[in-house]
């Protein structure tokens, strides 16, 4: 417990200063963990209380993708989110998967590596576009297209990676029967859940928490993933009033998240047989496919290699994502590389979207200058 | 000018608008509740940013509006354009020592003024639609509705001290 409060305290420290210098939290929330825990000083086991805080945080990380999830802003631009968002998983997924199998690692874990590879973190993206005022260039529009995009394959990996090793027709029948139970009670309820969220007690809060526990702890009895049914009923009450549920939601996600964040940390040991050499790959190819997917996509899109620096710039951040993979379907191995690449892409990532404008600017000057001094017909 | 809304997943709500000489202006209301400016002048390749919170943004607002804007006592006017131009005016006054202990009804506002009072501001909490009964304290801030002429009258009669 003593240890628990620890990191609750080195945490917000950490918090603050990151806010102060308005780089993303994520890393540092890893990297105190890492100090604090089984790979560092050994303060701070986890234990009963800090696996719950953990697992709340990860129910409510997915809690908020299914809410956030619409479909109807989905079929605004199919074109252009569909090829964006097929060069990204192409690129990066391949990428990832492939340099993960050739170092070594089974297929499934190289799956995973190659997933968290290929998954950007949506809160560290959108907060950065925000952060540096970025909203309005050209390619803001592609780079929240293809958040949206990943996040749907990344449902769609969950949705596999529970389904499989198991009865796969029990399970398919118990999962639609959830499903549907979940979307009746959405539809037909819609009033009476808008009449809770409306009141200014404590009982829209106590109904948020309650139904994403009860949920997962029905979805657990009953012997479906509580992953995907907490995904599931995220979007299902995104037809109701998705922004009151964010807004009673968010102080448990804030408070939990944190946790486990801090907690995957804590349980990250270099004793696991990692090799230092792999990692060092794995990182640097991370930032390096992006590059290559992000020129890709700002050439299909906006035909410009400069759009594409731009698209690379502020897309390099894996996150939150990334780490629930690790969590959910990783082994120790698998987590300790996917730390260090969440780590590395988002101070990585922090510098180069700061600064992409910068570069962008160096790059013009320096090309129209080649251009000037090269120029075929200078009559004097 | 052409003026679209579009919801951004994850960012919120984006307004822009073109001027019919081909600046752009968009206006982006964030979850993180701030609310961000960027202009975009016409041939200009990059934007420039004003970030603002939400008092701020409605302050702006006023001013684009056509209200004057004073340091703490404020004044809107709207013209109703489809009602045959018809426009009121809207202001905050800090109430002079002299009506503090009187109602509404002993200083016959409306009748002398033609203005009428739509609400009080006491210590940050607000009265809309005061009785004529109300009795006035230091401190309290009115907010007085009428055509400008009356708004200026009820400022030298009631206002000066």
């Amino acid at each position: 417990m003593e240890g628990f409060i620890i990191a609750l305290f080195v945490c917000l420290v950490l918090a603050l200063i990151s806010k102060y210098l308005s780089i993303p939290a994520i890393p540092f929330y890893i990297l105190a963990g890492v100090v604090l825990g089984k790979a560092g000083l050994g303060f701070v086991q986890s234990d009963e209380i800090s696996h719950f805080f953990s697992e709340m945080g990860l129910l409510f990380l997915l809690f908020f993708m299914g809410l956030e999830l619409k479909v109807e802003r989905m079929i605004a631009d199919p074109n252009k989110l569909l090829v964006s968002g097929l060069i990204g998983l192409v690129v990066d997924m391949g990428i990832g998967f492939t340099a993960a199998y050739l170092l070594g690692f089974t297929l499934m874990e190289a799956f995973i590596i190659g997933t968290a590879f290929y998954i950007t973190s949506t809160a560290i993206v959108i907060t950065s576009l925000i952060e540096n005022r970025k909203l309005m260039i050209k390619e803001a529009d592609t780079i929240i297209w293809l958040e949206v995009f990943e996040d749907i394959v990344l449902i769609i990996i969950i949705a596999l990676l529970s389904s499989g090793n198991k009865d796969l027709l029990l399970f398919l029948v118990k999962t639609v029967l959830a499903l549907a139970i979940m979307y009746a009670v959405a539809h037909y309820g819609k009033e009476f859940l808008v009449s809770i969220l409306e009141r200014d007690d404590e009982t829209p809060i106590l109904f948020t928490f309650a139904a994403v526990l009860t949920t997962a702890s029905v979805a657990i009895f009953v012997g479906i993933p509580e992953s995907m049914m907490v995904i599931a009923l995220g979007v299902a009450l995104a037809t109701t009033d998705p922004d009151a549920f964010e807004q009673h939601a968010r102080p448990f996600k804030d408070v939990f998240l944190v946790m486990f964040f801090v907690f995957f940390g804590v349980t990250i040991d270099f004793a696991s047989g990692t090799n230092l050499n792999t990692i060092a790959i794995l990182c640097i190819l991370a930032v390096i496919s992006k590059f290559i997917s992000g020129m890709l996509i700002g050439i299909a899109i906006h035909g410009s290699a400069l759009s594409g620096l731009e698209i690379w710039a502020n897309t390099i951040s894996r996150g939150e994502f990334s780490i629930a993979l690790a969590v959910l379907y990783g082994s120790a191995v698998v987590g300790t590389v996917i730390a260090a690449l969440v780590i590395f892409t988002t101070l990585v990532g922090a510098f180069t979207a700061k600064y992409s404008t910068w570069m962008r600017r160096g790059i013009i000057t320096h090309s129209r200058r080649k251009a000037l001094m090269h120029r075929p017909h200078t009559s004097r | 000018m052409t003026l679209r809304s579009l919801n951004l997943p994850g960012v919120g709500t984006k307004y822009e608008i073109e001027t019919d000489k081909g600046d752009t202006v968009a206006v982006f209301f964030t979850k993180t509740g701030v609310i961000q400016m960027y202009t975009l002048q016409k041939g200009c390749q990059t934007s420039s940013a004003a970030e603002m919170t939400p008092v701020e943004a409605r302050r702006l607002g006023n001013i684009l509006t056509g209200a004057i804007i004073e340091a703490d006592q404020e004044s809107v006017e709207i013209a109703f354009s489809a009602l045959a131009d018809l426009r009121i005016t809207i202001h905050t006054f800090y109430i002079p020592d002299k009506i503090i202990g009187k109602t509404i009804e002993d200083l016959q506002v409306r009748a002398k003024t033609g203005a009428t009072i739509i609400a009080i501001c006491r210590h940050d909490r607000n009265i809309i639609n005061p009785a004529p009964t109300f009795v006035f304290e230091a401190g309290d801030a009115v907010l007085v509705i009428g055509e400008t002429t009356q708004i200026k009258t009820f400022e030298s009669e009631l206002m000066v001290e």
